[in-house]
């Protein structure tokens, strides 16, 4: 093969790197959003136990970006894919960290009434920031700008259904304060998923980037 | 000031059009429409470009594009190739320099150039750095060894050669005789140095010093500069253009060329993906 070919399939094989971690904290989200949905312990512990893998394959990803950039002294595009992965995994590993954060955050709810009457709501929150990183992410595999441009713009969506889901919380009368701990809780939670959302648009704006090397703040 | 900076001063006090054009213009080359053919075959399509001063401008290109034509067309080295025809201008100073009127021997000794290769002259380090100066007349032994110390300062090599210039000058390295031609090329102190790939003989250690230095001259002189190194281009260059079969197909500022080039052929070109 030549130089510049394995050049080619060591950028491909680097966004198939990102796109591996991409999947896992789509898993991360999906398992917070059960173990809360379910109250399921164990599970919550799988999630914070497992966010040691994210870790370690994105530190894999900087490392195989550093030599990629070490040895074939990229320019242009090709220098820009390189960075758009650095960038976009280390965006992911922070969505992963805000999964830990939120089972951390559920570990701490008791379910009483003032908790449980709201957690439907706070999954339907987490539905559209999960749909915003799956769109995301193909968007990212096909380098499509149209997309990530759309995705993009779902963000002020979450950002109202945010806005509502926290005042809906904190008009109920809390009456002891056990309560005003488990809504604190939830209101945690529910900042955490609106923060996956911000990391998803930093993720379109990497993409337009990644095609036109134009940078554009889509927040 | 240069012989040729004279001689345009004299020319600019004859002409109120070119002084008009020396304020309109920033950048010391201007060419305009140049075409050139060694024989029947075009090396050079309509050229315009303007090479701004005092800074390092970088021309890449694949081989045989045209770009070290286009370097030896700045002080009409070019014209050594029997065959070679041009049309079109370059303006130095707000003059033609294929203009009946320019001499070619100031024209040279303002344009200076370093080539691929050192060629050193089989003389000693004196002789070699002296052989400009006293060829425009320079004799008293005190204003020559001036002029050799800072020559040879300008180039970096001073402290090296500092107590053997008299030994000869094919006793340096390769990176020592290039800087040595450095100096040479000082020492009639231009105000233009065209390199064509000036280090692509040297070692890496070479290169680099060889790099800092032209760092370090832009500060006082224009430089235009051939490599086949993209990197070369891109660490030491303000603007870098690009050549493709005798044209011009991007011109602008490295920065630019080597993060998000406007044309698919640089691209393509600096990415490794042809030439």
């Amino acid at each position: 093969m030549t130089v510049r070919g394995g050049f080619v399939t060591e950028l491909g094989d680097l966004k198939e790197e990102v796109m591996m971690l991409g999947s896992l904290v789509q898993r991360s989200l999906a398992d917070t959003m059960k173990a809360i949905d379910k109250n399921n312990y164990s599970l919550m512990e799988d999630i914070i136990e497992h966010d040691k893998v994210l870790n370690e394959l994105e530190l894999e990803i900087n490392e195989r970006a550093t030599l990629m950039i070490a040895k074939q002294q990229p320019v242009a595009s090709d220098l820009r894919r390189i960075i758009v992965s650095l960038k976009v995994s280390s965006d992911l590993e922070r969505m992963g960290d805000l999964a830990v954060d939120m089972a951390k955050a559920a570990q701490r709810l008791t379910r009483s009434d003032a908790c449980t009457n709201h957690v439907e709501a706070l999954l339907e929150l987490a539905t559209k920031a999960e749909y915003m990183l799956q769109e995301v992410l193909k968007a990212y595999k096909k380098r499509d700008m149209l997309s990530a441009q759309r995705i993009a713009a779902m963000d002020d969506e979450v950002d109202r259904a945010y806005g509502q889901f926290v005042k809906g919380i904190f008009k109920i009368t809390v009456s002891n304060e056990k309560d005003t701990q488990q809504i604190t809780q939830l209101a945690f939670i529910s900042r955490y998923i609106e923060r996956i959302a911000d990391y998803c648009t930093n993720i379109a704006e990497w993409i337009i980037y990644e095609v036109n090397g134009k940078r554009f703040d889509l927040n | 000031m240069t012989a040729f900076q004279t001689a345009v001063k004299e020319n600019k006090k004859k002409s109120p059009v070119v002084q008009e054009n020396i304020n309109k213009e920033e950048s010391i080359f201007s060419a305009k429409g140049l075409n050139l053919w060694y024989g029947n075959d075009q090396a050079l399509k309509d050229i315009n470009l303007d090479i701004r001063k005092n800074g390092v401008t970088a021309i890449i290109g694949p081989s045989g594009c045209g770009k070290s034509t286009f370097l030896k067309t700045l002080n009409r080295m070019v014209e050594l190739v029997p065959i070679v025809k041009t049309s079109g201008a370059i303006d130095y100073h707000g003059v033609n320099i294929f203009d009946p009127s320019v001499n070619l021997v100031e024209l040279r000794s303002s344009v200076g150039m370093v080539f691929q290769k050192p060629n050193p002259f089989p003389k000693s380090i004196f002789d070699n750095v002296a052989f400009g100066p006293r060829v425009h007349g320079v004799k008293k032994k005190a204003e020559l060894k001036e002029i050799v110390e800072k020559s040879l300062r300008g180039s970096g090599l001073w402290d090296e050669v500092k107590d053997r210039l008299g030994e000869s000058a094919m006793g340096l390295s390769g990176g020592q005789q290039q800087r040595l031609c450095i100096a040479r090329c000082l020492a009639v102190e231009p105000e233009v140095i065209l390199m064509d790939e000036p280090t692509s003989a040297l070692d890496p250690k070479s290169t680099l010093k060889v790099e800092e230095l032209i760092q370090e001259l832009k500060k006082d002189y224009s430089i235009v500069i051939v490599t086949h190194n993209m990197q070369q281009a891109a660490r030491i260059s303000d603007k870098t253009a690009f050549f493709l079969n005798g044209e011009v197909v991007e011109y602008d500022n490295t920065d630019t060329i080597f993060s998000n080039p406007q044309d698919k052929r640089t691209e393509d070109y600096i990415t490794g993906r042809f030439g």
